[in-house]
């Protein structure tokens, strides 16, 4: 048994390429927080940082659901506007009265469901999910249009501790919420079962349905999994800014996708770790602080945005490019 | 006989990185003639033909068309002079009609420069007529059976104004009837002048279409003979022909006949028809054929990969329920497919996840037990001797023989009982051949079911103790261990003599 002691000695558990890009980027973040500090003092104030936290909170928490679709090879883009509906829905409930707990309930289940039904939708049609999810995407924004028939609701001073509350007067709840997300995807995506087939799926579909994996079943999961956290997400938003908008959350899907992609989820599928996604999450979020410390424009926020995400998946295809020239 | 020689080869080789496809070939066609050329699987036929359709260059030789000297050919070259290949996969656009199909590409147009439909359809009509294949022009390709397709994508060859005529395992997914319109086809073609080329393993078909028939072996030209001067005995002999001794040589071991894996009238889809058979303990059980025979269909539905539309599995005298593969893995099933690349591994993740897939997916509980994972994986690595720098390897990485050996530590960590192996040794190249076939006996020794699909003839006499040939879907012959011979399965395989 030579070799199985010699296979022990080696190193880190996880000596993959996912794992690799996670050590680049935590460099690559580190060197943005450097650059920062030096830019603008203000910059590594707790209270600073835990704005950026808190920021990318609710962004973060529905990226979390779309890494681990896209990780078993499932794209989502009906996040944003099922946010939207979930979000009417709370409202609407909250407005007639209804308690904070079953409000919370109801809306996480909503979510849930309507995710469920995205994924029932997309294994039984067996269309691209690209394609099925933007259809779904227009139908979620119809029904956030419908539900509120077109306005926003006004939750007049309700519900909102949810979103807004700060653990020991600094730490912001919605913080929280996102490690504590953020820690779960990771032991399941580490340590389940479920976990391992979502990456066999995305990985090679043929080569997990022959291992006796059901291929439709855990879709179904995955995109449950982000209806979910999209409904949660929607609570934390009506919390914070106390209405619910019909149009609101319509630059989730894309945004949660660039941060998972930035965070070395591969766009086919069966790459990516969760904690890559966080700190794909985090980079977006610094770098949009940092423009706002350095008092640029909105308008030309977006364009950096924009060229940070190409850059930054480039990158990483350029390195996937180098590994597998050389086999 | 004063004819015009349209094709005239001389001396063509082509090699590829550690194989010579074909070598020193010489070879010619005359107009209104049918030239058939038959070979074992991985005889050189297909890249032989490839070059005269300009799909790859030779490495040597001359190439002469209809008088004109080239060193060698591309598609458009092979194009203008006349040359029209069809190859098995067909090539049309499913969407379009049997018309629109025809004239693809050269379409005829009115003075706006808009299709001028009346006259496509018009000339297509004609065509049609005139090879009497029986078609309505409207409907759309994509609602015709394949043999239909075939029939079209023919049409739309002679459209072209064919000269020379390449037919390339035409009959593979074809029935009785239909094989006999499509050689009619083809003899109404030669008889309007053009020179075809057909190439087939099934020598019926050869026999009652030849006018001269050549004989390739491992990429080198055996003989070329004309009408009637040869019996159908004498080209197997010339396709085989070739030294057994330095294969691979095993034990004889006592088989447990009480105990058996038994499939009964297995059917599914179109390729498998009313197969019937067991395997006992401790037996390796081969499956001969030629590609396009069933085989891998066959395998496909035992496991539960395809749907059966009938037949029942016993084993060990009990009847089991397989509908899909998690229900074949719990009865003890596994499937080492052909494609281990596309259909077996995963290559972008490590050995130890590709090992552990099958057993944690299909193990009770939802948590995964990194340290026995751990421990079993490197126990399989080191049992079955896969040569990898860790556990964390990419697969990817790996050799062909050693991504195998991940593919069968994967079934042998999920407890497998029955294994079967899809053409195990395809692109492995020699000295890790041989390690496979060792784990396959020690295997079978220990008392595993092994079921093998191989088209090396020398692999399946070497390992196996029973050999069953397929042909058309069917089980058609089962050879023991004392009558293997490659002139027996081939005689079966080919459908020659029965």
């Amino acid at each position: 048994m030579s070799l199985v002691s010699e296979l022990r000695k080696q190193p880190a558990k996880w000596k993959n390429k996912s794992n690799l890009s996670v050590y680049y980027l935590l460099v690559i973040v580190v060197i943005a927080g450097i650059a920062m500090l030096i830019l603008d003092p203000n910059f590594l104030t707790v209270r600073n940082l835990f704005n950026v936290l808190n920021q990318q909170s609710t962004l973060g928490i529905v990226t979390m659901g779309v890494a681990m679709a896209l990780i078993a090879g499932c794209i989502d883009l009906t996040v944003g506007n099922l946010l939207a509906s979930t979000a009417a829905i709370a409202a609407l409930m909250l407005q007639a009265g209804v308690r904070d707990f079953w409000v919370i309930l109801i809306t996480c289940l909503a979510g849930l469901a309507a995710g469920a039904l995205t994924g029932l939708i997309v294994v039984k049609t067996r269309i691209d999910t690209f394609i099925a999810t933007l259809g779904l995407m227009s139908i979620y924004q119809g029904i956030a249009l419908i539900i509120p028939n077109g306005n926003n609701i006004y939750l007049q001073g309700k519900f909102g501790w949810f979103g807004t509350y700060r653990v020991a007067d600094i730490v912001p709840i919605s913080v929280i919420y996102f490690v504590v997300i953020t820690v779960i995807a990771y032991l399941v995506m580490r340590f389940t079962k479920y976990g391992r087939k979502l990456y066999s799926i995305g990985g090679n579909p043929e080569a997990a349905f022959l291992a006796g994996i059901n291929l439709g079943l855990n879709k179904v999961y995955a995109y449950a999994v982000t209806g979910l956290l999209s409904g949660f997400t929607s609570l934390i938003v009506i919390s914070r800014i106390g209405q619910s908008q019909p149009a609101m959350g319509v630059s989730y899907p894309l945004e949660a996708i660039a941060a998972a992609v930035i965070g070395g989820v591969g766009l086919s599928g069966g790459r990516g770790t969760i904690p890559g996604v966080f700190l794909g999450v985090i980079l977006l979020g610094l770098i949009r602080n940092s423009l706002n410390l350095l008092r640029v424009p909105s308008f030309y926020q977006y364009v950096m945005l924009g060229a940070v995400i190409i850059i930054a998946v480039a990158l990483s295809n350029l390195g996937a490019f180098k590994r597998n020239g050389k086999s | 006989m004063e004819r015009k020689k349209l094709i005239e080869v001389k001396g063509c080789s082509k090699s590829f990185p550690g194989v010579k496809a074909f070598y020193k070939i010489d070879f010619d066609l005359y107009a209104g003639e049918i030239h058939c050329v038959v070979g074992e699987n991985g005889a050189g036929k297909t890249t032989f033909i490839k070059m005269l359709a300009g799909a790859l260059r030779p490495d040597e030789g001359v190439i002469q068309i209809n008088g004109q000297q080239f060193t060698y050919l591309t598609p458009a070259l092979a194009h203008q002079l006349g040359i029209q290949t069809i190859y098995q996969e067909i090539s049309l656009a499913p969407d379009l009609t049997v018309a629109e199909n025809i004239f693809m590409g050269q379409e005829p147009v009115n003075r706006f420069g808009f299709i001028d439909y009346p006259r496509l359809k018009g000339e297509s009509k004609k065509l049609l007529e005139n090879l009497r294949i029986d078609l309505d022009v409207d409907t759309l390709v994509g609602n015709l059976s394949i043999p239909q397709r075939q029939s079209v994508q023919i049409a739309r060859a002679m459209a072209m104004e064919a000269k020379i005529f390449i037919l390339d395992e035409p009959t593979a997914s074809y029935g009785t009837n239909e094989i006999a319109n499509l050689l009619e086809l083809v003899k109404q073609i030669a008889a309007s002048g053009v020179g075809v080329i057909y190439i087939s393993h099934h020598l019926d078909e050869v026999f009652s279409i030849h006018d001269r028939i050549t004989v390739l072996r491992d990429g080198i030209k055996v003989a070329t003979h004309g009408k009637n001067e040869v019996s159908e005995n004498k080209i197997i002999s010339e396709m085989i022909g070739r030294d057994i001794s330095k294969y691979y040589t095993r034990d004889k071991w006592e088989i447990d006949a009480s105990k058996t894996v038994s499939f009964e009238h297995i059917s599914g889809g179109a390729a498998v028809k009313n197969v019937s058979f067991s395997i006992r303990k401790g037996e390796i059980v081969g499956f001969a054929g030629m590609v396009g025979s069933g085989r891998t269909d066959l395998v496909r539905l035992i496991f539960g990969a395809d749907k059966k539309s009938s037949g029942r599995v016993l084993i060990e005298g009990k009847e089991v329920e397989i509908n899909d593969p998690k229900q074949a893995i719990a009865a003890g099933f596994s499937l080492l497919t052909e494609d281990r690349q596309r259909t077996g591994l995963i290559l972008d993740h490590s050995v130890e996840w590709n090992v552990s897939i099958v057993h944690i997916t299909n193990s009770p509980g939802s948590l995964i037990h990194e340290r026995e994972e751990l421990e079993n994986v490197s126990h399989y690595v080191d049992a079955i001797n896969i040569r990898t720098p860790g556990i964390y390897q990419e697969v990817r990485n790996l050799s062909g023989g050693n991504q195998q050996k991940v593919v069968l530590a994967k079934w042998l960590y999920a407890n497998a009982n029955l294994i079967i192996f899809d053409e195990p040794t395809r692109g492995i190249d020699v000295g890790a051949k041989e390690e496979i076939y060792k784990l396959m006996v020690q295997l079978a020794r220990q008392g595993k079911y092994i079921l093998m699909i191989s088209s090396e003839m020398p692999e399946l006499i070497a390992m196996c103790d029973r050999v069953f040939v397929m042909r058309h879907g069917r089980i058609v012959a089962e050879i023991s261990r004392e009558q293997l011979s490659e002139e027996n399965i081939l005689t079966h395989s080919i459908g020659g003599i029965l």
